[in-house]
């Protein structure tokens, strides 16, 4: 049976109508049955988020965006598409984020204590939070990154040109001589510093013997005060204040005897002036051969006659001690 | 020639572009004053969608087969060592579904429904079976005219949509099958950047270009003069016409409605 041009129009149009229709509904990951979980999320700028990006949850993907506008309130509601099996986090926030560097954007929902510590983040959730609504955030995207990269490179510039400017040939000969100076600053310090290293030393050897004999003085001050102690309660200083008054009384008398001593030395000092005043002028008269001693000491005869003599003697006290007999004979009966 | 001559010469010229001007707008004017006569092109519209569109459909799917599985590869020969692989499906869904499908499709069929239309309409012409139809009361355009825009404004949507089915497909296919791409990277791409506005503006656009094709085809043939020869030159007027028609168009829309549109 031959079909007719309408059946086979209408056909050929339906089906394809059909066929478009699911393709379209597939990629656009549309849910007709309701089947998934929706979610919003309040944002106050969802940068280059569009409706069809993935939504994520600890990396997996589980939904995707369904659809994005604007609030009443100057807010961006982005409302979620989530798998029905997708659970939320507790306390959940969401990201939005560039996934790649191509562009695609995605919403990453994660707990809010795992959060960037970003204050720009914290100040975007802070702003968000409403009934109903899960609280979001967006992150800079690649090019406000690299913006901002750029002004602080500017800055840099401008800051090295400052420093150029400031740092002339003259402040790096400053510059220079300065750290030439303080070389020679170290190294003379480090000199000093050894060369007194072993007087520190020493310093502080002695300072140790100091300390040992402070050590040592106070036990003696502290043994002293027991004693003095133990004198004030036995009554001895009394009697060693006494002893001191007749001690001082025999100073006195002591002071007295050696004042007259004194004066007896002073006389007896005159006597030996005169007596070394004529001593004087008889040396003088024996060295100028004055009188038997004077020419006894200065007449070379006599030195001579008493040197043969002398030598006689020496042979005549030989010659008896070799023949005792000749000189001495003795008879007892 | 005095200056006089030259002057009429211009004014000539002129005139005559102004009158074909004048001619294409009465002709598309006669033809929106035919939707009224539902009678006339009522029985007429379903042959003329099937002639036109249902007909169509092997050249228009196999055209975007060998679309789909060209574009995937040459993405991939593009993207390889840059770009990631799943990109691959994006740039084969919005090609496809923008431009290649609607473009591609409504070419071919300005050669097989455009020439159609002018030698079917010129033969009918110049056989004087028009004269014919006039004498006996029809209104040409309500008969011959109008049915055959209508099927060529509603079924080259439908063959530009099944052309975009089969070419996402077969790039799909070619993608799996001789590139590194997986099914779910290849599917991450289309949904990456798929919009419902990119199906709206191929369907469009093709619906815009049925019409230009049918119209051309019918005003080049029902302006057939002579024997067959007449015939043979409104037939390839058609074709030419029909393809410059439809590049115009192509910059039209996307001067119009792409360029203004905000993702």
């Amino acid at each position: 049976m031959k079909k007719r041009p309408d059946f086979i129009v209408g056909l050929t149009v339906l089906v394809t109508l059909v066929a478009l229709v699911s393709s379209v509904l597939w990629m656009q990951q549309s849910d007709p049955t309701r089947r998934r979980q929706r979610v919003v999320a309040q944002f106050q700028d969802v940068g280059n988020a569009r409706v069809g990006n993935s939504a994520v949850i600890r990396g997996v993907r589980a939904g995707r965006i369904q659809g994005i506008e604007l609030a009443d309130d100057g807010a961006v509601l982005v409302h979620l598409s989530l798998e029905r099996g997708a659970q939320l986090p507790q306390d959940p926030v969401v990201l939005l984020n560039e996934s790649s560097l191509f562009g695609e954007w995605q919403a990453t929902i994660m707990e809010r204590a795992a959060l960037p510590r970003d204050e720009s983040v914290q100040r975007q959730i802070a702003a968000n939070v409403a009934a109903g609504n899960i609280p979001g955030a967006t992150l800079p995207d690649i090019a406000k990154l690299t913006a901002v990269a750029g002004q602080i490179a500017g800055d840099v510039a401008e800051v090295a040109g400052r420093v150029d400017v400031a740092f002339d040939a003259s402040a790096a000969v400053e510059l220079r001589s300065s750290i030439r100076n303080f070389a020679v600053l170290s190294s003379t310090l480090a000199k000093t510093v050894t060369e007194h290293a072993t007087d520190l030393d020493t310093i502080s050897t002695q300072l140790q013997g100091a300390v040992r004999s402070l050590n040592q003085t106070a036990q003696t001050t502290m043994l002293l005060a027991n004693r003095v102690d133990s004198s004030m309660t036995s009554g001895e200083l009394r009697r060693l204040i006494s002893d001191l008054s007749a001690a001082a009384a025999e100073l006195r008398a002591t002071t007295s005897t050696l004042s007259g001593m004194s004066k007896q030395l002073a006389g007896t000092q005159d006597r030996l002036d005169s007596f070394l005043g004529n001593g004087d002028s008889v040396l003088a008269k024996i060295n100028a051969g004055q009188g038997t001693l004077g020419r006894l000491l200065n007449d070379s005869s006599l030195y001579v006659g008493s040197d043969s003599l002398v030598v006689a003697l020496r042979g005549l006290i030989a010659e008896v001690r070799a023949n005792p007999k000749r000189f001495f004979n003795l008879r007892v009966f | 020639m005095n200056a006089a001559t030259a002057v009429e010469i211009v004014g000539r010229a002129a005139r005559s572009r102004i009158e074909r001007v004048g001619d294409v707008a009465a002709f598309v004017a006669d033809t929106a004053r035919a939707a009224r006569d539902v009678r006339t092109w009522g029985p007429e519209a379903a042959q003329q969608a099937r002639r036109l569109g249902v007909d169509s459909l092997p050249i228009g799917v196999f055209i975007a087969l060998f679309t789909g599985i060209v574009l995937a590869l040459l993405a991939s020969y593009t993207f390889t060592g840059a770009v990631p692989l799943y990109f691959v499906g994006t740039l084969v869904e919005k090609t496809i579904t923008m431009e290649l499908a609607p473009v591609l499709t409504g070419l071919a069929l300005a050669g097989r429904v455009g020439a159609n239309i002018a030698a079917e309409l010129g033969t009918m012409r110049v056989t004087e079976q028009i004269d014919a139809l006039e004498t006996l009361g029809y209104d040409p355009f309500a008969f011959l005219v109008f049915p055959r825009a209508l099927a060529g404004v509603v079924m080259f949507p439908v063959v530009v949509a099944a052309a975009m089915i089969a070419g996402v497909g077969a790039g799909w296919v070619a993608s799996i099958a001789l590139l590194d791409v997986s099914s779910p990277e290849f599917v991450k791409g289309i949904r990456l950047f798929f919009e419902e506005f990119d199906v709206r503006y191929g369907l469009v656009k093709s619906a815009s270009f049925g019409l230009a094709v049918t119209l051309i085809g019918c005003r080049q043939g029902l302006g057939a003069r002579g024997g067959a020869q007449g015939v043979g030159g409104a037939a390839t007027s058609a074709v030419v016409y029909s393809a410059v028609a439809i590049l115009v168009l192509d910059a039209f829309w996307a001067i119009v409605w792409l360029l203004g549109h905000t993702p």
